[in-house]
């Protein structure tokens, strides 16, 4: 019974979300769509380029057009997640810390984690990508005659998920410096996420081991697309287990959980003084 | 980690309560020399500031407080402490019985909390729409919401902004939407700081009328800060006054002036432009004949003033009033800031 109540009162915040989203691209439909195509265009842009040499080359590293492909596939799907599920800065969360914008929350008789996570619902403006990527994936799906199983779409789901957990992890993890210095840490999420995106959706194939096993471990852009792209074509790279990705993911939200909770600690004992009176950004 | 605050039991007729309270913040120091910016790198300075010291007080339900004192004297971070924003350090915090800290979410559903210098509206929506959005995310009944947004509407006068967005409404428009926002979910206590901050006379009269309604009838417990001491009079019964991060007077507005030595202002119409000698009274201006004098009550009683005007020559006029709250609190600021105690 309470669970389903739970599950109720979680769906009604995602609509309220929603709702709040499509009145936004009613209120001025040309530049609402506007926006979403210059989203749409620079996100593609980003791995059209990367396909393009692909395509110029007959692959890279080892890896066919396809292939690619179908890498870019994952990537947009990853960042149309990213998009679809984070327009409030609830990904982005130096921000809501380092303007002191937390105090929002306390006010509201729900948990964090329930604010975090249906805060940034943006189905209407924030879906392109997804549906790109999606429309990409069926296409390199189509090209590579992969056999697609229960277990299979199961898999990409569960990389997916991984992948979205890493890169929210990532961003908390970075973010709690925001609790300490809000002033000099307010972008520090998104200059560690965007800053390094684009290096996520270059194929890490044929390049030197000393070269992969960084962008797998300290900066674990590997893992945003390279990594599970390959494990879901059957063809896990460097003699890693398939199931790294959801270790990392594993390891990377345990730290990013714990590092968080300090801070938010740190925060509640320490206040922040950094409001601006009319700087109301959700 | 955190010491937790401790929830304390208390009286089915007490709002809030706070036990031995004390908040103490850190500040960074420097100065502006070579020397000074090459110190902080090394070892930075740090001042410790204690904006709350073993406060301790007790609001009952129904009551309507206005929480006073001067600037940096704790009471923004006392209405933290009460809505769960932030810890203290020592004591215990209790609101409906529930600790803020470990409580927030059952307290949020029966607290409405509203800085003057912020809003809860979304600035790009049209207020309906965070009316509509308040409703979800509190989970109020078609009823209730439907009930209060009835009442809150007619009572603040905002029919008329329903549909304008939040970002293009005055100041004193948008204090009344935030203020009906806060009251959708019909909080059993509201905790306002600021809530006249920089609104014109009209806006600040319906709010105090507003406010002044929904205690009496609704029995709302409400505790109000404001640097506009005339408005807290006007509002509140019992005054707490916070000082240097103590309660430096807990009570009614008469004894507050009381402790002052019962200030009055006496105010002289004379035919001619010559001032009267009134015995222990402090001359404040003169102009064309109007003479005003501060006098305390306490050392020159009413009978005393009349019968030494009653010798004055030329007296056409004489009006006695209460001297402004503000020379009252004024004249507190300047003796708690010398470090000495009153009463």
């Amino acid at each position: 019974m309470e669970v389903k109540k739970a599950i109720k009162r979680t769906i009604s915040l995602f609509a309220i979300s929603a709702k709040l989203d499509l009145v936004w691209l009613l209120r001025d439909t040309k530049f609402a769509l506007a926006a979403i195509l210059a989203d749409a265009i620079s996100n593609i842009s980003v791995v059209s380029s990367v396909y393009l040499i692909a395509f110029r080359f007959g692959g890279i590293g080892g890896m066919s057009v396809d292939e690619v492909l179908f890498m870019m596939a994952y990537s947009t799907i990853v960042t149309g997640i990213f998009i679809l599920f984070g327009s409030g800065n609830n990904i982005h969360i130096s921000r809501i810390i380092g303007r002191g914008q937390l105090e929002h929350s306390f006010m509201q008789p729900l948990t964090l984690r329930a604010q975090l996570l249906t805060s940034g619902f943006s189905p209407f403006t924030g879906s392109s990508n997804f549906i790109i990527g999606c429309a990409l994936l069926l296409i390199s799906i189509y090209k590579l005659h992969l056999r697609i199983t229960i277990w299979w779409i199961l898999l990409l789901v569960i990389y997916i998920l991984s992948t979205m957990v890493i890169i929210i992890a990532r961003s908390y993890l970075v973010s709690s410096a925001a609790f300490y210095a809000p002033v000099a840490a307010e972008e520090i999420s998104s200059t560690a996420i965007d800053g390094t995106w684009q290096l996520s959706t270059f194929p890490l194939s044929g390049m030197p081991y000393f070269i992969q096993l960084p962008l797998l471990t300290i900066l674990p852009e590997g893992l945003m697309a390279w990594f599970p792209s390959l494990c879901l074509l059957g063809k896990t790279p460097m003699n890693f287990s398939e199931y790294y990705p959801l270790i990392y993911a594993l390891i990377i939200a345990l730290a990013a959980n714990y590092i968080f909770r300090r801070g938010l600690n740190y925060y509640v004992k320490k206040g922040s003084n950094r409001y601006t009176p009319r700087g109301f950004r959700r | 980690m955190l010491k937790k605050a401790q929830i304390d039991i208390h009286p089915a007729d007490s709002a809030v309560s706070l036990t031995n309270v004390t908040k103490i913040f850190t500040q960074w120091q420097r100065d502006n020399t070579g020397k000074g910016i090459i110190k902080n790198l090394i070892k930075p300075e740090k001042q410790t500031i204690t904006a709350l010291n073993n406060v301790t007080f007790t609001v009952k339900k129904g009551e309507f407080v206005a929480y006073a004192g001067p600037n940096g004297a704790g009471k923004s971070t006392t209405m933290k402490l009460l809505a769960g924003m932030l810890m203290p350090n020592k004591g215990n915090i209790s609101v409906l019985s529930m600790s803020p800290q470990e409580q927030r979410i059952q307290l949020m559903n029966r607290l409405g909390i509203l800085f003057g210098n912020r809003t809860e509206l979304w600035w790009d929506h049209p207020i309906i729409q965070s009316f509509e959005w308040k409703k979800i995310v509190w989970g109020i009944s078609d009823e209730v919401y439907k009930q209060n947004l009835t009442m809150v509407t007619d009572l603040l006068g905002i029919g008329s902004l329903h549909k304008t967005f939040a970002r293009e409404l005055s100041l004193g428009q948008r204090m009344r939407a935030d203020l009906a926002m806060m009251l959708l979910h019909s909080p059993e206590i509201i905790l306002l700081d600021e809530p006249t901050l920089g609104l014109d006379v009209v806006a600040k009269r319906q709010m105090i009328d507003f406010l002044k309604k929904i205690n009496k009838e609704n029995n709302v417990t409400i505790i109000v800060t404001s640097h506009d001491m005339d408005d807290l009079e006007e509002m509140a019964e019992r005054i707490l006054m916070i000082s240097g991060g103590r309660i430096a007077f807990d009570g009614s507005f008469s004894e507050l002036r009381s402790l002052t030595g019962n200030l009055t202002r006496v105010v002289i119409t004379m035919e001619a432009d010559s001032a009267p000698r009134i015995k222990n009274g402090n001359l404040l201006s003169s102009n064309n004949g109007l003479f005003e004098y501060d006098i305390d009550l306490a050392k020159t009683s009413i009978k005393d003033l009349l019968s030494q005007l009653s010798e004055v020559k030329g007296v056409r006029d004489v009006e006695i009033k209460k001297a402004p709250i503000e020379q009252v609190i004024a004249g507190l600021y300047k003796v708690w800031g010398s470090g000495a105690r009153i009463g």
